[in-house]
C-alpha cells in the first residue's frame, strides 16, 4: 500500500466540537489519526488560588463557574464539604432539597449531552428538542433562586426554600420526563446512521478506565458499576431507591445510552423526594462569619461528568488555607490519549462527543 | 428492517412540527420573568444605612461606599457604586443586607455600548427613578 507522510492537524480552540475551548492536535495517516495531544488550559482562572483569598461562602458563586451546565453539582458539593468540617448538621426538607436540585441538574446536563452528541454527529433536531426540554428545568431554578445557570442555590447550613410554584411545575417535570427520554430514543437512539457511527467506535475498556482513574457515565458505560451515590454514600442518597446503569461495550453507543437511563434513574429519585419531603425549616442555626475549626477534610459527590471531589485545609481563620478541587472532564480527557490513536478522523469527534466534557471544570 | 428508526425518527420531528411552538420573539415580545430573578440591582436610598456590609460580603469587592455624618452625627450614603463589569451577580450582597435596602430586580436589558457605564451609580439611579414616578404621577 503507497505511504504518505503523516500530517498533523489543529483542532480547536474554537471549534463547536470541542465544546467549549479544547485545543487537539492530531496527526493523520491518510484518514487515520494515529496520535493525538489535548492541550487544556485556555480557560485556565486559578480557582483554587481564588479561593484562599475569599471566605467560605463568598467561593460558593464561584464554583457555579466550574462546570456551568451542572453547577449545583458542584455548588452542593462544595457547601457539603465545608459543613463536614464544621461539623453542621443541616435540616431534614434541606437535604430533600438538595437532592431533588441536584437529580434536576443531572437530568439538566444530561439532555445538553444527549443534544450534543447527535448535534456533533450531524443532527441538529435532537439538540433543539434537548434545549427546550432543559428549558423548563432552568425555569424551575429561575423561580427558585433567580439564576438559570450560575444559579448560587446552596449556602453553607441549608438552601433556600423554593417558592410555591416550584412543586406543581416539578411534579408536571417528573411526570413528563419518560415522555421526552422515550422521544430521545426514538429520534437517536433508534437511528440508524447515530448506531453506524457510535456502536463499537472508540471501546474504553474496563481495565483501561479504573486504570485512568476515569469517573461518572464514561466509567459506567465500560461496564464498571461505581457510583459514589451508591458506593459511599453523601447526604441522605443512603435512603433512596434507584439503580446504577452499566454499560457493556464501553463504545460511544453505550456512553451514550447510560446517560439517558441515568436521567430515568433521576426521575425516579425526584418522585420518592417529592414522597417523602417532611415540613420545616431549610437553615441549621450556623455563625453568619463561618469559621471552621483547624483541620482538613475531603468529601466527594457523584457529579454529572464524573467525582466532584473537595479537599480544604483550614487554618481556623475565615478564608480557606489551601482548597483543591477535582472535576470529572480533567481526567476523563486522558482517555483520548489512549482509546482514539486508529480510529478514523470522523470518529474523534463522535468519542469526543460522546465524552460530554465541560472545559471550564478541566481548566479551572 | 434499516431504516426503522429513521422513519420514527421523522414522525417524531413531524409531530413536533404541529406542537405548542416554545420559541418567543424577543424584543416585539418580552418575556415575564419571576420575581426571584437575579439580573440588575436597585438601592432603596432611604433604607440604607451606609453600613456596609454589602461591600464587605461581595466576593469580588463590586460595592464601593462612601459615607459622611449628618447635622446629628448620624452616618448617611454619600456615594453608592457598583462595578458591574466584576459582578458576578450571585445576589450575596442582597441576601447580607440588614435593613433590605438592596434588592435585585428583573430588568435584564443591561447591555452597554462603553466600558464606564458599567460603573452603576445607585443613588443616580434612584433619583432617576423617583423622578420617573413623579412625573407619572403628575401626568396621571
Amino acid at each position: 500500500m503507497l505511504r504518505t507522510d503523516e500530517i498533523q492537524i489543529n483542532i480547536g480552540p474554537q471549534h463547536p466540537s470541542t465544546h467549549g475551548v479544547f485545543r487537539m492536535l492530531a496527526n493523520l495517516d491518510g484518514e487515520v489519526v494515529t496520535k493525538v495531544e489535548s492541550k487544556v488550559g485556555y480557560l485556565h482562572r486559578g480557582m483554587e488560588k481564588l479561593a484562599e483569598s475569599r471566605t467560605y461562602p463568598q467561593f460558593i458563586p464561584y464554583t457555579d463557574r466550574l462546570d456551568y451546565l451542572a453547577a449545583i453539582a458542584a455548588n452542593i458539593g462544595y457547601v457539603q464539604t465545608v459543613e463536614k468540617l464544621m461539623g453542621v448538621e443541616i435540616p431534614e426538607r434541606a437535604e430533600y432539597l438538595r437532592v431533588i436540585f441536584f437529580e434536576l441538574q443531572r437530568i439538566a446536563s444530561h439532555l445538553i449531552a444527549a443534544g450534543t452528541n447527535s448535534s456533533d454527529l450531524g443532527g441538529m433536531t435532537p439538540f433543539l428538542y434537548a434545549m427546550a426540554d432543559r428549558e423548563r428545568i432552568l425555569d424551575m431554578f429561575e423561580m427558585t433562586i433567580g439564576g438559570r445557570l450560575t444559579v448560587n442555590l446552596p449556602r453553607i447550613g441549608g438552601i433556600i426554600e423554593p417558592p410555591e410554584e416550584f412543586w406543581p411545575a416539578l411534579k408536571k417535570f417528573v411526570d413528563d420526563l419518560p415522555g421526552m427520554i422515550d422521544e430521545f430514543n426514538g429520534i437517536i437512539t433508534g437511528n440508524e446512521i447515530f448506531q453506524a457511527r457510535t456502536k463499537g467506535v472508540g471501546v474504553l475498556s474496563k481495565e483501561l478506565a479504573e486504570g485512568l482513574s476515569i469517573t461518572g457515565p464514561v466509567l459506567r458505560a465500560s461496564g464498571v458499576k461505581w457510583d459514589v451515590r451508591k458506593n459511599a454514600p453523601y447526604g441522605i442518597y443512603d435512603r433512596f431507591d434507584f439503580e446504577v446503569p452499566t454499560g457493556e461495550n464501553g463504545d460511544c453507543f453505550d456512553r451514550f445510552v447510560v446517560r439517558l437511563r441515568e436521567m430515568e434513574e433521576s426521575g425516579k429519585i425526584i418522585r420518592q423526594a417529592m414522597r417523602d419531603i417532611p415540613e420545616g425549616p431549610t437553615f441549621a442555626k450556623v455563625a453568619k462569619v463561618v469559621k471552621p475549626p483547624v483541620g482538613e477534610i475531603f468529601h466527594r459527590v457523584e457529579g454529572v461528568r464524573g467525582e466532584i471531589a473537595y479537599y480544604v485545609v483550614s487554618d481556623g481563620s475565615t478564608k480557606p488555607y489551601r482548597l483543591r478541587l477535582r472535576g470529572g472532564s480533567f481526567i476523563n480527557i486522558q482517555m483520548l490519549h489512549h482509546v482514539v490513536p486508529g480510529w478514523k478522523f470522523a470518529d474523534l469527534i463522535a468519542i469526543l462527543a460522546s465524552l460530554d466534557i465541560v472545559l471550564p471544570e478541566c481548566d479551572r | 428492517m434499516f431504516g426503522k428508526g429513521l422513519i420514527k425518527g421523522l414522525g417524531i420531528t413531524g409531530k413536533h412540527l404541529f406542537n405548542r411552538k416554545v420559541t418567543e420573539f424577543y424584543p416585539e415580545q418580552k418575556p415575564v420573568l419571576p420575581p426571584r430573578t437575579r439580573s440588575s440591582m436597585y438601592l432603596d436610598v432611604p433604607k440604607c444605612t451606609a453600613c456596609g456590609i454589602c461591600a464587605n460580603t461581595c466576593p469580588n469587592n463590586v460595592i464601593t461606599i462612601t459615607s459622611g455624618k449628618d447635622e446629628n452625627n448620624k452616618r448617611v450614603l454619600t456615594g453608592y457604586t457598583m462595578d458591574t463589569g466584576r459582578c458576578l451577580f450571585c445576589g450575596l450582597c442582597t441576601e447580607a443586607c440588614p435593613s433590605k435596602a438592596l434588592h435585585t430586580t428583573t430588568e435584564f436589558e443591561n447591555a452597554v455600548y462603553v466600558k464606564d457605564e458599567l460603573l452603576w451609580d445607585m443613588m443616580k439611579k434612584y433619583k432617576a427613578d423617583a423622578s420617573k414616578q413623579e412625573e407619572g404621577k403628575d401626568n396621571g
